[in-house]
């Protein structure tokens, strides 16, 4: 059976080179996001604040790199096996048995796998160093990071690769094992049932997990809120990719094809081959679920927290600096508040947990009314912040720079907000002048009644940098997005590139296997023209169809956004990076459409006579 | 009737595509016997159910009602191991377009059926069924580096090399020119004066004529029997049943 795996590799070779690809990429991806970040866990993490947000986001990078790598090398290798249905009901044709044809398969699938592993982990060493340029480049690590090798990532790469492509290829196995021999005599196989049961399965199977995360996200609190919507996506993207052959043909006959033979042609084309069009669409699918389902709800998350945060704050000014109180005439209140680093220690012994977190030393009187919520602080007892991370009763311990302040009692919590905020408030008693003496402050300044703003902000001026609080907001809300497309750019860029791949990937197998037909389509009368325009239109036709059922997928993670801010600020709020999208489907359709271009023109190279000559 | 000299027995047998009003009886009620070491064609107009009553005759499509021995072995019984197997032994089939294999050379898709079955086929066992064919010196030759009925020939070789008991043929000779089509023939006439019995669909009365008798097949049913005509009596008979 090798030899026959081995002839059967030489011959098609435009699906192995797909199949190979798509194991190498995804095999490079996996590495690097996981040599990054076992260098990320190890990083000595004094060197560097941000240490655990680091780790916590390659975590997610990592993730997104398997999942993706499973998706992309699944759908590759049942699209190819797929594509060779006639050649494996011809093997049983002549007494080939179902073991027999998945024994291939699988041989196939583990010749594959290593094969695509080992161009796979050098191509893992650039990844790795653009993923690496793209953290330190927007500070979430410290400058001399560089994710290093493990002696140990060959044998995780190449049995990853090898799992995968073995994985990607076994219920596609089972499946071609059931073809008819009598398939081979058809010209184009028979119209093989698309949805099987193991499709509606997973389709409905995640289908149910993308409704609990969007029923259960609005009581999730802002925290578990925010990362529950921004799961949704992914399960959504894979309901519907499951259901593809069923959605993908059903949207693209929909599309405006434009009049005459060939939009008409085009149409019937991507009915009838509805497992090539959903092949083509679904990892398009879930790039758009992805990109639009998760920017779209940060972005929306940002503005939610920003309008709850404009709604709350009873000031007019912010000063980068400490305003004592009645300095200024025309003040009515000043609340000023001291940023300290702090360690927060809970439970004892075998439970007990360190948390970093942001202490904020407060006057309660003058944070209640900035912040219009009651504060009651005394003596020792200390508040949990706005940041939640911190329990709201019992007791912490508590260690500030260079001072341990012991056990305090939690004796209350303001409630927490969509934008976060300090974990602790600290009455001002607490800490003494040496230790936040180089702590950053911020001071709210409320005007009294009838008090000309601009003399007051004249006024504030000589304590730190004054700003109006819409301002103060708006360059929150900025920097807050700038922040949110950096992480985008670093957990989806290498990511969206890859299943950018898989498209590719999928329309050039399409095409490779389709120089017959368009054979067939010029002997009977169109122009080399004529056939690379219908295939340009079947092109747009799939892809439009996936930027739609993308949009779909992601409208669910939106709508877990719309939820989570409404239970949470009390506004649903919803802000869409409308630019964003407009690139991402002019990259889409700009990329297919190129893709489309060139192999079918290339397919339709040869003159037709010499395909349709050769019977095999 | 059935009568154990019968390669191929068929009892009762239809077969149904689709269903309510757009239901069509390809194969209806057909009871019939293919001998053992001869050689019967199957003629009639187009869509009358030849290739299906063929498919159903060599196990390849499920029958509706009634059942198809191959032998004294029930082919309508049998799972898709017992039919894997029987396609490995004691069935061969030839078709109109060749079926070949394009990434294997004319050797190996001789040889592919043996070893499908488990068998290490010698060289020269694989040598002699192609030079049986008459193409002992294209042995290295892809098909597509081959004539239409060289293509053919490689397929009969290949359906020959595991010595079936019964060659299923639908239209072997319908995508070759006449000169290639009489080389084909001879073949399968020098096969079958050595006892293989021969089971063949064509459109060609010349064809036809080659075989010890022709079966008539009209809207799915057996509908005329002939016995050593020649292609003209044959054609004649066609001509008639067509109209
Ligand atoms: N898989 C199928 N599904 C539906 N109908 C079928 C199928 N196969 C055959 N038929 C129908 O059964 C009838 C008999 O078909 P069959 O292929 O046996 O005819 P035939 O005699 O071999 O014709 P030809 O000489 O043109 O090859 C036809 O009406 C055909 O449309
Ligand atoms: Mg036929």
């Amino acid at each position: 059976m090798l030899g026959m795996s081995r002839a059967g590799l030489a011959e098609r070779w435009t699906l192995f080179v797909g199949a190979l690809l798509s194991v190498a990429l995804g095999v490079a991806l996996v590495q690097s996001s996981l040599l990054l970040l076992i260098s990320a866990a190890t990083l000595d993490s004094s060197a560097s604040q941000n240490g655990d947000a680091a780790v916590a986001m390659l975590g997610v990078v990592l993730g997104g790199a398997v999942f993706l790598a499973a998706f992309v090398i699944s759908s590759t290798f049942a699209f190819t096996v797929d594509q060779r249905r006639r050649d494996l009901a011809l093997l049983r044709l002549v007494g080939g048995s179902r073991r027999q044809v998945r024994r291939l398969l699988l041989g196939e699938a583990v010749l594959l796998g290593l094969a695509g592993a080992a161009l796979g982990v050098p191509a893992g060493l650039p990844v790795m160093a653009v993923q690496a340029w793209l953290m330190r480049r927007f500070d979430f690590v410290p400058a001399g990071f560089a994710g290093e090798w493990r002696m140990w990532i060959l044998g995780v790469s190449l049995g990853g690769g090898v799992l995968l492509a073995v994985a990607g290829v076994l219920v596609a196995a089972r499946r071609a094992a059931r073809v008819r021999p009598l398939d081979a005599l058809r010209e184009s196989g028979a119209a093989a049932r698309v949805m099987t049961a193991g499709r509606w399965i997973a389709g409905l199977f995640f289908l149910a997990g993308a409704l609990a995360l969007i029923i259960v996200a609005p009581h999730g609190g802002p925290g578990g809120g925010q990362a529950m919507a921004m799961n949704v996506a992914m399960p959504a993207a894979v309901a519907i990719v499951a259901f593809a052959p069923l959605l993908v043909p059903a949207i693209a006959r929909l599309m405006p094809f434009g009049g005459g033979v060939l939009g008409s042609l085009a149409r019937a084309n991507v009915r009838d081959a509805r497992r090539r069009s959903a092949s083509v669409a679904a990892p398009l699918i879930v790039l758009i679920a992805l990109v639009v389902g998760n920017t779209g709800a940060g972005a929306s998350f940002t503005a939610g927290g920003i309008d709850e945060t404009a709604r709350s704050t009873h000031a007019d000014f912010v000063v980068e600096g400490a305003v004592p109180a009645a300095a200024v005439p025309g003040v009515a209140v000043v609340s000023t508040e001291i940023s300290v680093p702090a360690e927060v220690t809970v439970g004892s012994g075998e439970d007990q947990e360190t948390e970093a977190v942001t202490a904020l030393v407060i006057d309660p009187r003058a944070y209640a009314a900035v912040h219009g919520t009651p504060v009651e602080l005394s003596g020792r007892a200390v508040v949990r912040g706005p940041g939640g991370d911190v329990p709201s009763q019992g007791s912490v311990h508590l260690r500030l720079p260079g001072a341990d302040l012991g056990e305090l009692p939690v004796v209350a919590a303001v409630p927490e907000t969509m934008s976060g905020g300090a974990g602790l408030l600290l009455p001002p008693g607490l800490v003494l002048e040496p230790q936040v003496a180089a702590a950053p402050v911020r001071s709210f300044v409320a005007l009294a009644p009838g008090a000309d703003p601009s003399a007051v902000r004249a006024g504030l001026a000589r304590f730190g940098e004054v700003a109006t609080v819409g301002d103060w907001l708006r360059a929150d809300a900025e920097l807050r997005n700038s922040t949110n497309d950096r992480v985008m750019l670093i957990v989806l860029g290498l990511g969206g590139l890859y299943a950018l791949i898989g498209v590719v990937n999928s329309i050039v197998i399409g095409a490779a296997t389709r120089r017959r037909e368009f054979a067939e389509a010029r002997v009977t009368g169109l122009t080399r023209g004529q056939v690379v325009r219908v295939a340009l239109l079947e092109a747009y036709a799939v892809t439009g169809a996936a930027l739609l059922l993308g949009v779909v997928a992601a409208a669910a993670a939106l709508l877990a956004a719309l939820t989570t801010t409404a239970a949470v600020t009390g506004v649903a709020t919803l802000d869409l990076p409308w630019p964003l999208f407009g690139a991402v489907a002019a990259l889409t359709l700009t990329v297919t459409g190129a893709t489309s271009l060139i192999t079918s023109w290339s397919a339709t190279r040869p003159p037709p006579v010499t395909l349709l000559a050769a019977h095999e | 009737m059935t009568t154990i000299s019968a390669a191929v027995t068929l009892h009762g047998v239809s077969r149904v595509f689709g269903r309510g009003p757009a239901a069509v009886r390809a194969v209806d009620d057909v009871t019939l016997e293919f001998p053992r070491g001869g050689w019967t064609a199957v003629m009639g107009p187009s869509g009358s159910g030849k290739s299906t009553l063929l498919h159903c005759a060599a196990g390849l499509e499920r029958v509706d009602t009634g059942r198809v021995l191959l032998g004294d072995t029930d082919l309508t019984a049998a799972g898709d191991a017992q039919l894997t197997t029987l396609r490995r032994t004691r069935i061969g089939f030839v078709f109109q377009s060749f079926n070949l294999i394009g990434a294997l050379n004319a050797e190996q898709n001789v040889a592919l059926p043996l070893r499908l079955a488990g068998r290490r086929p010698s060289r020269s066992e694989v040598r002699a069924t192609l030079d049986a064919v008459g193409l002992a010196d294209r042995a290295r030759h892809k098909p597509r580096e081959l004539s239409g009925g060289q293509q053919q020939r490689v397929a009969i070789a290949r359906a020959m090399v595991t010595r079936p008991e019964v060659l299923f043929a639908d239209e072997p000779t319908g995508a070759l020119d006449s000169t290639a089509a009489r080389t084909v023939l001879d073949l399968m006439r020098s096969m079958a004066d050595a006892g293989q019995s021969i089971v063949m669909v064509t459109h060609d009365p010349g064809a036809a004529a080659r075989a010890d008798a022709v079966v008539f097949l009209r809207d799915g049913r057996v509908v005329d029997r002939l016995a050593g005509a020649d292609a003209r009596g044959v054609a004649d008979r066609l001509a008639a049943w067509e109209r």
